[in-house]
């Protein structure tokens, strides 16, 4: 008969509790089967013999041994988490103190060197482009003078009007512009380029020169509208000295009757 | 302070408690050392691994997690330290084991059935050394470290029914190499 016990189970029992329904089967299997009985024998005393050897004792030496490589083990770790802080410390320093230190110092290097540049460029285009207007400004002073005198020669009487608007821009005026004015005053055909050569050069009066031409020039206007017109120049600018030249243009025989009386007013405005 | 469980004791070192090391050296150096020295039968380097055992606790204790048992842990790692050990003495292990009983058997000069015990104690003892180191630890651990086989089965990292199968057949190999010697 061929036995079908768990042999395994055999070698398991050696070393595990049994219960008491385990142990009443396994002493039943064991009383009728040969094998089995033998085996478990041979297991049992085996095991046994295995228990008698002695139990090895480590020496004394093992237990001050651990207690000292303990010791040294804490003095590691302690050594370690001291490095670790202090690298982390010279860490933070590094990235705070330093950095903030650099980077102020960076940031004011590139704040002055823009501040520089703009300036430094800045003073430079004011000054070129100063130089260059005020240069192109005389230039063009210069080229409006020159068309005034070249103009104010023009025989269209409108482009003589011209010229006389261009002596309003020119502000420089030099004597060479105040002659050519005074020029025309007296001795232009058109009595509408007088008129307006007479308001241009009331806008030049403080000018000397000026005042005296046009004093001057009274005796030589024959047209009532210029001599009415600048009679009243003479009272707005409170000229006494324009009263004998007035006064000789009153004895005129030709003289107009409206002329006669604006002047009469004018004289008696200015006594 | 003395109740406290292994793994509680273990997880207060991995929070940086690393006196109560201590406490688990004492409970446990003698049987880690029993472990090792039947697995080599070397009383030095014994002692030695036994102290890297406790060294690579406190080193890899940040490892240890606390949801499996601290003897488990222990027992792993014990094996790790005794694989470095037996590649680095692969040269000489040969010798290893019989230097051991000639001491011993040199060393009787005593009464008959002292002798005899002695004897059949250093049959035992070859029988075991002429095992493959695989069931050697087997029936250490389960004779000599007294543990379960669920135990075992979690230190070797297999089944329990596994252990099983395989220390019944550990102990039919020692059988038959023991009586053979024996009869």
């Amino acid at each position: 008969m061929k036995c079908e016990y768990d042999k395994e189970r055999l070698t398991y029992l050696l070393n595990n509790p049994v219960n008491d329904v385990e142990r009443i089967a396994l002493e039943e299997h064991l009383a009728e089967c040969l094998d089995c009985q033998k085996e478990f024998e041979q297991s049992q005393k085996l095991w046994a013999i295995m228990g008698e050897i002695p139990k090895p004792v480590p020496s004394a030496n093992m237990r001050t041994d651990f207690y000292a490589m303990l010791e040294d083990y804490k003095e590691t770790v302690a050594e370690k988490n001291n490095l670790l802080t202090s690298i982390l410390a010279k860490f933070k320093q590094l990235w705070t103190i330093q950095p903030a230190l650099q980077l102020s110092y960076s940031f004011m290097l590139i704040l002055f060197g823009l501040s520089m540049g703009y300036f430094i460029n800045h003073l430079n285009v004011r000054q070129a482009s100063n130089q260059e207007i005020t240069a192109l400004s005389s230039e063009v002073q210069e080229m409006k003078k020159m068309m005034m005198m070249s103009l104010l020669e023009n025989p269209s009487a409108s482009e003589r009007m011209r010229a006389v608007s261009y002596s309003e821009e020119i502000t420089e005026v030099n004597t060479q512009v105040v002659d050519a004015l005074l020029m025309t005053l007296n001795n232009d055909e058109n009595v509408n380029v007088r008129l307006m050569t007479l308001e241009a050069l009331t806008k030049l009066s403080n000018n000397a020169r000026v005042r005296e031409g046009l004093v001057q020039s009274i005796t030589k206007q024959d047209s009532p509208l210029v001599q009415s017109a600048i009679a009243d120049v003479m009272v707005k600018l409170q000229e006494k000295k324009s009263i004998k030249p007035l006064q000789k243009l009153l004895k005129q025989d030709n003289l107009n009757e409206m002329v006669k009386d604006k002047i009469k007013q004018s004289i008696n405005q200015l006594i | 302070m003395d109740n406290l469980s292994d793994n509680a004791l273990m997880l207060k070192v991995k929070a940086g408690d690393l006196d109560k090391m201590g406490l688990l050296f004492e409970r446990y150096h003698r049987s880690l050392y029993g472990f090792l020295f039947h697995m080599t039968n070397q009383k030095e380097a014994s002692e030695d691994m036994t102290q890297n055992v406790f060294y690579r606790m406190l080193k890899y204790r940040n490892a240890f997690v606390g949801d499996g048992e601290f003897r488990t842990w222990m027992y792993h790692l014990a094996r790790n330290v005794l694989n470095d050990h037996a590649k680095k003495n692969i040269r000489n292990k040969a010798q290893y084991d019989i230097k051991d009983f000639e001491e011993r058997i040199g060393g009787s000069t005593l009464a008959d059935e002292q002798f005899e015990k002695e004897e059949e104690l250093n049959m035992l003892e070859k029988a075991l050394g002429s095992l493959s180191t695989e069931n050697r630890e087997l029936l250490i651990l389960s004779r000599y470290q007294e543990l379960s086989y669920q135990e075992i089965a979690k230190i070797l990292d297999t089944t329990e029914g596994a252990i099983k199968v395989r220390v019944h057949r550990a102990m039919g190999q020692l059988k038959s190499i023991y009586f053979k010697i024996n009869v």
